[in-house]
């Protein structure tokens, strides 16, 4: 190894042409099992989150290594860098047994489609993996490639759609939390003009709406106002036709309900520039403004937030209320429901006794063993269990971060979620978490999923991305009153002729096919 | 033209001293004299092959519908495909548009304001606050667009920033000058100039440094104010470095950087904001689509370089030094 | 030739101290500017100079306070220099992680290594090419330009790189840089412009053309190659693209990955189901900023008394 680093200085001092010294080499060890042979262990590309990835000895990839029979050889990717890497080791020779792939892009759909992961489908109905059977089929059949299921999905909440609300200002003007949309404008406008703090002054405004980037049906709260008044979610199947939700009369609807929002002052004015990622929980916090249409965990997160401001009155500034009814209907949107999912490529997994184990080894992996070590750590280590619950050990949330950050990333709990959430430290937080819960189990009734999520359109594919901009800057534009209705239908008219109508023939043809 | 290069740069040295005239050195004649010198560039020449020259059999892709695990050779041949839906796109023209109108303020404005800063630094006689004022001008280099622009952010938000508050004040009018298409170039281009014009310097100042002290001196004893020895002892002086900054300049000219204008582009601004490298990120490399995006940086290399040859063959005929 | 040629008296380098001719330099520039509109400039010219340094530093300045300061204070105040309350959480949680010394002495070193390896085979093929009657010389100018203005890409340089041999070797960071076309031209040009006879001279008394490389056109060229050695040391310094195509031993990352994955942000909904990852505290971007900054800015002043070095050649043509 020595020599090998040298050997590149060497050639260049001497300035020889001795390429050969190192052109050779490079013979990895990624695809094992080059033949045919059953594998001796198995390497998984997965991304993380924690600050650094587990070292090569970590307890747990030991412990699941022994329950997947199989040794874990783990390749951890920082997380904002997983898309490069992946395109890169695709086109290297040296591919893991298994891929996490977080998200159906062009290079992963081209090739899945030239052959090179393993179609799973059958596999994973066959029942041989308990743990691999879905609980939800909605949601693996949307992780699919036009129905053909390429990976085990990473589950998700469903249901993540809330308004958080300054539950201190409802109480200030004696007010109910908003059950439909004309109570939450109602709202809007007594948190922006009957002083909810009682300072005195005009110095507050409803809600909280930060950037949001060019694309929809990405969770915005302008999504969720839009599938609240009946638009659909991305797709509206109308009478076994898909049209896109942007063309439907209840987009249109919400818009002007998002437009008068912002008209009348009851929004933030920096709406269009406002940085989501590190801004949205300031004016909440400040006092400033009193709703935010964001994940449940926004709620939590205030709570926190309040909590490190003064622990004695934290309760008393969050309120949380779900899905609320539209003047068309009582709707819910939901979440995709996965991220992403652990595919198996063909390159390094070639024949089926090979696949066969690879499934074998995910199937103990999402065992409640398997998820416990993933997700909470080893017990009587960093944290054990009251109530059933999962209490850390505060000299070890180091470790627990990290695994966390990184092990959870290959969980995939598609049969249901069964390590050990934590221990809420006060009633409080308790009630908050069974809010949560009351409230994902009542709207998942009501949730509207996309009826397009498992289809991929190939003009899609290469303008997806530049098409959806079109919408969400028109979007913006009308609100604002940059653009007026004309201007907004030319929009949508844009985006028909440079590739909207394909996508609309081809989605349909799909759809039709799937049944 | 090749010979007018020659005679033009053979005849630059001019030395006053014993001339050591040069003869031509014709064909193999050369080679044998300049044997030594072409060793000591070979692993120079080592190094362009292997890291430069190589890979760029990889540029094929842009002819190609690349599938990575197909591989370069195994990918279906398209020919001008890509090329045809860059040029085609309707939004081509106003994405030029934009690109030039920006390459053009950075050219005109943030590259003359750092050659001024360099002067002025140079004008400084204390060592230490020259000194101190150079690497304090050059901390924003490292800072981050991210970082920049959420600055920006706080330096222009709505009503409550203090640059935005004081415009406002002025105008009478309340804008969000983040979103408002007008600022949007405005903008840009004070961020530019202040994240990389004091970077800019350290090369005019690498030049300044080269200046003979004793010029100065001479020219004192001459009688010459601060005005003409700038006008006459430095400028001519950094000259050269000017024009072959320049030239490299015209070469960068549809690259404005992805970063800041992705950054600093939102719905209300995008007509004016999107430019090529925000365009190829989105249709290209987000999507993981490397041929379309390998076909754009194509078109754009050769742009760059007939503009970088084109300037060079300028700075040529009014006798300058251009970059060869 | 419009060109005036300004042939300075050049003086080769007297042995005599930097202190010594630093000492004997302000003497003579009072003695150049004592006017009093001289004077007035000077004034106007610091007073405004100062400000555009303050101005560049003022956020810096703020990103450093911030680095020190609460969440909750930088979630609630907009614009501050100094904390209300001091706290170094946010470099608690950075530095003392093993990974980041181990990341920081790692940079520190290949930095070091890379710039000095760059710097050597730009200025060795620099040299040649100033040479204008070079053999050779057009055509290796205009590949070096056409590099300059389009390089090939991240997927093919990666294969390139693997079948050398370099994956998961420091020198994957140092070599594919190795040289900068831009940085290549500028040197060439610098070389160019300097005086012919010290080289002609030097080649009479039987100097070898490295020799004369090292001991004429080096020293004349230090400002140059004092900025272009700051160059390289940022890119290789700044450079995360590399490590995290190139090395999979995740014991050899460089600072800016563990500094990129510190602050990478987790946003809401790419979170998990059970436990929920915070996003990663404003603080700590902070800390990161200073952290991965400090270090070169203090590589600059130390790089700056090169810069003086090179003067007592004679100034050049246009």
């Amino acid at each position: 190894m020595r020599t090998r680093r040298l050997a590149p200085l060497a050639l260049l001092a001497v300035g020889s042409l001795a390429l050969t010294a190192c052109g050779s080499g490079g013979s990895g060890d990624g695809g094992d099992g080059g033949g045919g042979e059953a594998l001796d262990s198995l390497s998984i590309m997965a991304p993380y989150f924690s600050t650094t990835p587990p070292a090569d000895d970590d307890p747990v990839g030991a412990k699941l290594s022994e329950l997947a029979g199989l040794d874990l050889d783990m390749q951890w990717v920082p997380n904002a860098e997983y898309g490069d890497r992946t395109n890169v080791v695709l086109a290297g020779d040296e591919i893991p047994d298994v891929m996490v792939i977080q998200q159906k892009s062009q290079g992963f759909v081209q090739t899945a489609e030239a052959g090179g992961f393993w179609d799973l489908t059958e596999y994973l109905a066959s029942g041989d993996y308990p743990n691999l059977v879905t609980e939800n089929p909605d949601v693996q059949q949307a992780s699919s490639v036009n129905g053909k299921v390429y990976g085990v999905y990473r589950a998700r909440d469903v249901v993540r759609t809330s308004i958080t609300i300054r539950k201190d200002w409802l109480k200030n003007l004696g007010l109910e939390e908003p059950t439909n949309t004309d109570e939450l404008m109602a709202l809007a406008k007594a948190f922006t003009e009957d002083d909810p703090d009682g300072n005195g002054k005009d110095d507050t405004y409803g809600m909280i709406i930060p950037a949001w980037g060019a694309s929809i049906g990405t969770g915005s709260p302008y999504d969720a106002i839009e599938t609240w008044f009946g638009a659909g979610n991305v797709w509206k199947d109308e009478g076994g036709k898909l049209i896109p939700s942007f063309t439907t009369p209840e987009w249109k609807q919400a818009l002007d309900y998002e437009k008068q929002l912002i008209d009348n002052g009851y929004v933030n004015k920096d709406y269009a520039t406002m940085d989501g990622s590190t801004q949205w929980n300031e004016p909440f916090l400040n006092g400033k403004g009193g709703i935010i249409i964001d994940v449940q965990s926004r709620a939590s997160q205030l709570a926190g937030l309040f909590k490190d401001k003064d622990p004695k009155t934290y309760d008393q500034f969050v309120a949380l209320q779900g899905n609320i009814a539209g003047p068309n209907g009582d709707f819910a949107l939901p979440t995709p429901g996965y991220s992403g999912f652990l595919a198996v490529p063909k390159a390094s997994v070639q024949t089926e006794e090979q696949l066969k184990q690879v499934l074998t080894a995910l199937n103990e992996l999402s065992s409640t063993e398997g998820q416990i070590l993933e997700n909470n750590g080893i017990e009587g280590d960093n944290f054990t269990v009251e109530d059933g619950f999962v209490v850390n050990d505060e000299s070890k949330q180091d470790y627990t971060d990290l695994v966390s950050g990184s092990w959870a990333q290959i969980g995939t709990n598609v049969a249901g979620y069964e390590a050990y959430k934590p221990k809420p430290e006060t009633e409080y937080d308790a009630e908050l978490e069974k809010e949560r819960a009351d409230l994902q189990a009542k709207d998942l009734e009501k949730a509207v999923f996309n009826p397009g999520a498992a289809l991929v359109s190939e003009t899609y594919m290469t303008n997806g991305v530049q098409l959806d901009q079109v919408i969400a800057d028109a979007r913006i534009q009308y609100i604002s009153g940059q653009i007026d209705e004309a201007g907004l239908d030319a929009a949508i008219a844009q985006w028909k002729s440079s590739g909207g109508d394909a996508v609309t023939a081809e989605m349909n043809e799909l759809y039709g096919q799937l049944g | 033209m090749t010979a007018v290069v020659d005679v033009e740069q053979a005849g630059t040295p001019a030395p006053a001293a014993p001339p050591a005239p040069r003869r031509p050195h014709r064909g193999w004649a050369r080679v044998v004299r300049y044997r030594w010198l072409l060793v000591m560039m070979l692993p120079g020449i080592l190094y362009f092959l292997l890291f430069r020259i190589w890979p760029m059999w990889g540029a094929q892709i842009a002819f190609k519908n690349y599938v990575p695990f197909l591989g370069i050779q195994g990918s279906e041949w398209v020919g001008w495909h890509h090329f045809q839906e860059f040029f085609s796109n309707p939004d081509f023209p106003r994405l030029l548009g934009n690109t030039l109108i920006l390459a053009a303020l950075s050219l005109f404005v943030a590259f003359p304001l750092t050659i001024v800063l360099a002067l002025l630094l140079n004008e400084v006689r204390l060592s230490v606050l020259k000194r101190t004022v150079q690497t304090l001008v050059y901390i924003p280099h490292f800072l981050s667009w991210t970082v920049v622009v959420s600055l920006t952010a706080l330096l222009f938000a709505i009503g409550t920033g203090p640059l935005s508050s004081f415009l406002d004040g002025l105008t009478g009018t309340e804008t969000n000058y983040l979103a408002d298409p007008d600022w949007f170039r405005p903008l840009i281009l004070l961020q530019t100039i202040w994240k990389s014009t004091g970077w800019g310097t350290i090369i005019f100042l690498a030049a300044l440094a080269s200046v003979d002290q004793e010029q100065y001196e001479a020219a004192v004893i001459d009688g010459a104010g601060r005005w003409q020895r700038t006008w006459h002892i430095t400028l001519p002086a950094i000259r050269p470095t000017i024009i072959v900054m320049l030239i490299l300049q015209t070469g960068e000219i549809l690259n404005t950087g992805f970063e800041q204008i992705y950054l600093m582009s939102n719905a209300l601004n995008r007509t004016v904001a999107d430019v090529f490298d925000t365009y190829v990120y989105f249709t290209g490399i987000q999507q993981g689509a490397y041929s379309y995006s390998t076909a754009v940086g194509l078109s754009k290399a050769i742009v760059g370089l007939v503009l970088i040859f084109g300037t060079n063959w300028l700075a040529k005929r009014f006798n300058q030094q251009g970059i060869f | 030739m419009a060109t005036t040629q300004t042939t300075g008296t050049v003086v080769p380098t007297p042995t005599s101290s930097p202190r010594a001719r630093r000492a004997s330099k302000p003497s003579t520039q009072h003695q150049r500017f004592n006017t009093r509109a001289g004077r007035a400039f000077d004034v106007v010219n610091v007073v405004m100079l100062v400000a555009v340094g303050l101005l560049a530093l003022l956020p810096f300045l703020y990103v450093l306070a911030g680095s020190f300061a609460t969440e909750l204070e930088i979630t609630t105040r907009p614009f501050f220099l100094w904390p209300r309350e001091f706290t170094t959480d946010s470099y608690a949680s950075i530095l003392s992680s093993d990974a980041f010394v181990r990341a920081f002495v790692t940079t520190v070193v290949v930095t070091l290594v890379g710039t000095l390896v760059q710097l050597a085979l730009t200025a060795l093929m620099a040299y040649p090419l100033s040479k204008v009657d070079l053999p050779g010389r057009r055509t290796i100018m205009t590949v070096v330009v056409f590099t300059m203005v389009f390089s090939a890409g991240m997927i093919p340089t990666f294969l390139v790189v693997k079948q050398l041999g370099l994956l998961d070797t420091y020198w994957a960071l140092i070599l594919p840089m190795a040289i900068n076309p831009f940085s290549l031209i500028i040197i060439k040009n610098f070389f160019q412009q300097l005086p012919q006879e010290l080289e002609e001279s030097a080649k009479i008394d039987g100097a070898h053309e490295l020799q004369i490389l090292r001991h004429v056109v080096i020293p004349l060229s230090k400002p140059v190659l004092a900025t272009f050695a700051l160059f390289y040391a940022v890119g290789i310094w700044n450079d995360y693209m590399s490590p995290l195509l190139y090395l999979n031993d995740q014991d050899m990352w460089t600072l800016q990955m563990f500094l990129r994955q510190v602050t990478a942000s987790a946003s809401l909904s790419a979170q998990d189901m059970g436990a929920e990852l915070p996003p990663p505290a404003q603080g700590i971007k902070f800390a990161v900023v200073i952290v991965a900054t400090i270090p070169v800015l203090l590589a600059y002043p130390f790089l700056q008394k090169h810069f003086a070095k090179g003067m007592l050649i004679g100034s050049v043509k246009g």
